[in-house]
């Protein structure tokens, strides 16, 4: 029985323990709603590992498809399925969440139930976004991720939390509402060409979507901007990210994590799942523009990077660095590079993810960010040290851990094709080992100056138990990278292909 | 006048006449006065429960009053918003020491006013139940008869109220000379036989209609009273009148455009509507964003809405009539919920209910909250809340109609307005409490309201398909 609705479960099951904690616990119950968020999470774990273990690698199409007609006068079905690209997404996100979790568990003093039951409907919004396979139903979800992630920015973050808070919301919404007007047209086209109103993905592929003549004569070319601007500012794609820095520096650790580990990857997964098989044409026009803008952003978010002087922020603008390399990876198209682009999304999510959570354990000792602070930690917290410097080598890219499958994929798969690119963007590579490797220098090995770094206690248990799922898979993902990769190579195949 | 006629009335004969019970009470059972809110209520829930179980077809009154889906549907809308209202009213007036029964009475009065003029397809029966409604609120804007500013709003409300009505008369009047006929269904019949109805006159008269109209909806460049009516009258009147007139004014203006628009109108009818949509949707938003006191806020964030509400009936078709009818439904569950909170969260009526009054509540009152947070977002459009539901229909179909550059600036409009909905949130829950505690009172009947509302909010989000296809039939019944 449960196969019938097991994507249904696997969504649902966050969100509904999110309300039950938000609306019928006791408001002081902070224990309770830590223990029901945990569990809720793990739930949703074994739920994932449960669709793992019941999808078929090598069917390239959805699986554990689910449908029913939600709004059918319009023509709108509640439809979820799940592909390759997908799958691996989801399991990304059933084992972040619980790790937020761990790693919040005394940071969160305030208000806790709301931030349980905000990540939770957060949860809730991005499996749904994941699996989605009717436009409508995907935007709800979509939108469904901005309330949590206002109120976990705006209430449980830092000194310029609002700013940042209303920046997200507005930069977010700007780029889905223009989304939102593309869907409506497509379902027209879908009417106009078919005489039958749907927003079914499936629906959409068979459209006939006329190129014509410039770019505002174009639908194609408009409609693909419509979404691309709103996958664009998600991922985010340089010049729009400038929202990125503040949300994550001003976010909790368990934001950030999630923001940097799975909210990003909703931006680049849109443009695989959406831009590329929808508007094949303009992709194709688009590829040169996105090809600039990746590398730009490479090269860009590396140099601020290693301009910054707080640790947090330094781990944010590596992100649009990193980033750049899976929108370079995705337009490049080869199977090699999508393929990359899409390992390198989970690497992203594990390694930046691990940064995050790093970064706020020392914030939590000594309320302080700034690499100035600190120098001299190995001896002081080796074992801490042994773990940031474990999620710095991956985020660089060292062969043997999972950072370098993904790089490695992606630049091969783009010489080919994109040369130029490729040179560029391997410097990157270099510019990313320079600043990761200077902030370890500064912050864990250089002279220990400030007296009160001395006595900090290091990793305790319940953090080393939230980091260590973490290190698994980046270990894993590097000796063994097949495993993951298998699972959407069928999906990705057809996505080339097709 | 027949049994039918009667039958066809019932539901309005019992709100006149549970009025003027109401009203006779006062002088005569006084103490009573505790139980005459619960007491409307009831008898408005009882004028619903008669509307859907006496179900009269065709036309009564020699063909002045339709009886149809549409009607049915208005009338639900506008007594759903009497009985929310009058909860919200009871412990208000309690508290201003306002409590008589002539408030009740003229509350269910106004509403008989809306209903007659919603289901009506005579001119003259229109103007009538427009000032029966309006005459209402003149007297209730005005009932918190010892504070400035609510006398202040029913003044204003009266002379903007007499001056549009005096508009929408020579309209009318115009009409009839170009037309000879007070009946829409004889204007659509003749259109229907081929007689083009153009000509300046009928331009003139149909122009100065949606003037008189675009007054009751408070639309760009006629909206101008508009707030200061919304923050002078009593909390619970405004809810009342930011949705019932609105709403019944819209459905006029569906049958007009119903019955005159296919002839050779088209070409101006619509750039003119599409204008004042936009304007309403682009200045509503903006000078929202300037505004301090919640009223004021909501008073111009019902000007944008207003405007989005014309989208549909720029798109017109089944589709753009259907999303209007769905974006009357959630603008009443939306707008009622916050109205209901605003009036909890304030100390007294002679002060501005201004957005810092929030500060930190979020924690401390959950449920209103709770409520009112629900409410904004819907107001802002976030799914999975009725108001996105609304738009996305009212959106769709002017799509699907060739509007896309009107879409594109509604989603545009509306995202400017997400701006100060979520500021509402941020100050509930991200400011700190203010050191002095407001002394805020929570009554029962204003959490029943708001927890009420902002669930059915949720839950038409949710699932829509039951109320689309409500709305569906109703528009049906002016357009296939």
């Amino acid at each position: 029985m449960l196969h019938d609705t097991l994507l249904s479960t696997l969504i649902l099951t966050p969100g509904a323990v999110g309300l039950v904690v938000l609306l019928l616990l006791p408001r002081q119950a902070d224990s309770a709603a830590r223990w029901l968020g945990l569990l809720a999470s793990l739930a949703t774990l074994a739920l994932a590992a449960l669709a793992w273990s019941r999808f078929d690698p090598a069917n390239p199409g959805f699986q554990l498809v689910e449908q029913r007609p939600w709004l059918p006068q319009v023509g709108i079905s509640y439809s979820l399925g799940m592909d390759g690209i997908a799958l691996v997404l989801v399991l990304l996100t059933a084992l972040l969440q619980p790790l937020v979790f761990i790693s919040s568990w005394i940071s969160i003093s305030q208000h806790v139930k709301g931030f349980i039951a905000s990540m939770l409907l957060l949860e809730t919004g991005v499996l749904g976004a994941f699996l989605a396979t009717d436009l409508f139903l995907f935007y709800v979800f979509w939108e469904l991720m901005l309330i949590p992630m206002y109120f976990i920015i705006g209430v449980w973050g830092g000194e310029r939390r609002i700013y940042a808070a209303v920046k997200f919301v507005l930069f977010t919404l700007a780029g889905s509402l223009l989304m939102l007007v593309g869907i409506l047209y497509l379902a027209y086209l879908h009417h106009a060409q078919f005489g039958v109103w749907s927003f079914a993905y499936g629906d959409m592929l068979r459209l006939n979507i006329p190129m014509g003549a410039g770019f505002w004569g174009s639908p194609q070319l408009l409609l693909f901007a419509a979404f691309a601007l709103a996958f664009a500012i998600k991922v985010p794609v340089w010049p729009l990210h400038t929202w990125l820095p503040d949300a994550h520096v001003e976010a909790p650790t368990g934001g950030s994590i999630i923001l940097a580990g799975i909210l990003l990857k909703l931006g680049t997964f849109g443009l695989m799942r959406y831009n590329r098989p929808l508007f094949p044409e303009a992709w194709e026009a688009a590829t040169p523009l996105f090809m600039v803008l990746a590398v730009v952003a490479i090269i860009y978010g590396a140099l601020v990077a290693w301009a910054q002087k707080d640790i947090k922020k330094l781990v944010a603008y590596s992100s649009v660095s990193h980033m750049g390399f899976i929108i370079l990876g995705l337009f490049a198209g080869t199977v090699a590079s999508t393929q990359g682009a899409l390992i390198q999304m989970i690497n992203h999510g594990l390694s930046t993810g691990a940064l995050f959570m790093l970064v706020g354990v020392i914030y939590d000792r000594r309320h302080t960010r700034l690499i100035e602070d600190f120098g001299g930690l190995a001896k002081v917290m080796p074992l801490y040290t042994f773990a940031f410097l474990l999620a710095t080598l991956s985020s660089i890219g060292l062969p043997g851990l999972n950072g370098f499958v993904g790089e490695f994929l992606i630049l091969t798969g783009a010489f080919a094709e994109h040369p130029l690119a490729v040179a560029l963007a391997a410097t990157g590579i270099v510019l990313g080992a320079i600043y990761m490797l200077s902030l370890v220098q500064r912050v864990f090995w250089n002279a220990l100056v400030h007296e009160e770094n001395r006595n900090l206690t290091d990793l305790t248990w319940r953090e080393a138990l939230a980091f260590a799922p973490l290190a698994l898979f980046m270990v894993w993902i590097g000796v063994q990278p097949g495993t993951f990769l298998r699972l959407s190579e069928a999906a990705v195949r057809h996505l080339i292909g097709g | 006048m027949t049994s039918h006629d009667l039958l066809a009335i019932l539901p309005e004969l019992a709100l006149v006449l549970g009025g003027g019970v109401l009203v006779l009470a006062e002088v005569f059972a006084p103490s009573l006065r505790r139980a005459f809110g619960p007491l409307a209520a009831l008898i408005a829930l009882g004028a619903m429960l008669l509307r859907w179980t006496v179900l009269v077809d065709g036309t009564a009154f020699a063909e002045a009053l339709r009886l149809d889906e549409l009607g049915r549907f208005v009338d639900t809308y506008v007594l759903v918003a009497v009985v929310l209202a009058a909860l919200v009213a009871v412990p208000y007036l309690r508290r201003t020491k306002h409590e008589f029964g002539e408030f009740y009475g003229l509350l269910l009065w106004a509403a008989a006013g809306a209903m007659v003029m919603a289901k009506t397809d005579h001119f003259l029966v229109v103007f009538v139940g427009l000032e029966l409604l309006s005459i209402g609120l003149y007297v209730l804007n005005a009932f918190h008869r010892t504070s400035g500013i609510s006398l202040e709003a029913g003044w204003k409300y009266l002379v903007v109220g007499a001056f549009a009505a005096a508009i929408l008369l020579f309209g009318i009047a115009l009409t009839y000379g170009a037309t000879g006929t007070f009946s829409l269904a004889e204007v659509a019949a003749r259109i229907a036989n081929g007689e083009g109805l153009s000509g300046s006159l009928l331009l003139a008269g149909l122009a100065l209609i949606l003037a008189g109209f675009a007054f009751k909806l408070a639309v760009v460049p006629f909206h101008a009273w508009a707030p200061d009516v919304y923050q002078g009258s009593p909390t619970p009147v405004t809810a009342f009148l930011s949705v019932v007139p609105k709403g019944a004014v819209l459905v006029v203006l569906m049958r007009v455009s119903a019955a005159f628009v296919p002839a050779a109108l088209t070409p101006r009818w619509l750039p003119l509507l599409a204008a004042v949509a936009v304007a309403s949707m682009v200045l509503g938003n903006l000078v929202a964003i300037a505004q301090r006191d919640l009223k004021r806020m909501l008073a111009y964030s019902g000007i944008a809405h207003m405007g989005y509400a014309l989208v549909g009936l720029v798109a017109f078709g089944r589709d753009g009539l259907a999303g209007i009818l769905v974006y009357f439904a959630a603008y009443t569950l939306m707008n009622i919920a916050a109205f209901a909170v605003v009036a909890a969260f304030s100390e007294s009526e002679d002060e501005p209910h201004l957005l810092t009054d929030l500060a930190g509540q979020g924690w401390k009152r959950p449920v209103l909250s709770l409520a009112l947070s629900i409410a904004m977002f819907s107001l802002a459009g976030i799914p999975p809340t009725v108001g996105f539901t609304a738009k996305f229909l009212v959106f769709r179909a002017a799509v699907n109609e060739g509007w896309v550059w009107l879409a594109v600036v509604g989603v545009l409009a509306s995202l400017v307005s997400v701006f100060y909905y979520v500021r509402v949130v941020f100050y509930l829950y991200m400011k700190p409490l203010p050191k002095r505690e407001p002394a805020y009172s929570e009554p029962w009947s204003i959490r029943l309201v708001a927890a009420g509302c902002a669930a059915a909010v949720v839950a038409l989000g949710v699932l829509p398909a039951w109320l689309l296809e409500l709305a569906e039939a109703a528009a049906a019944t002016l357009v296939r």
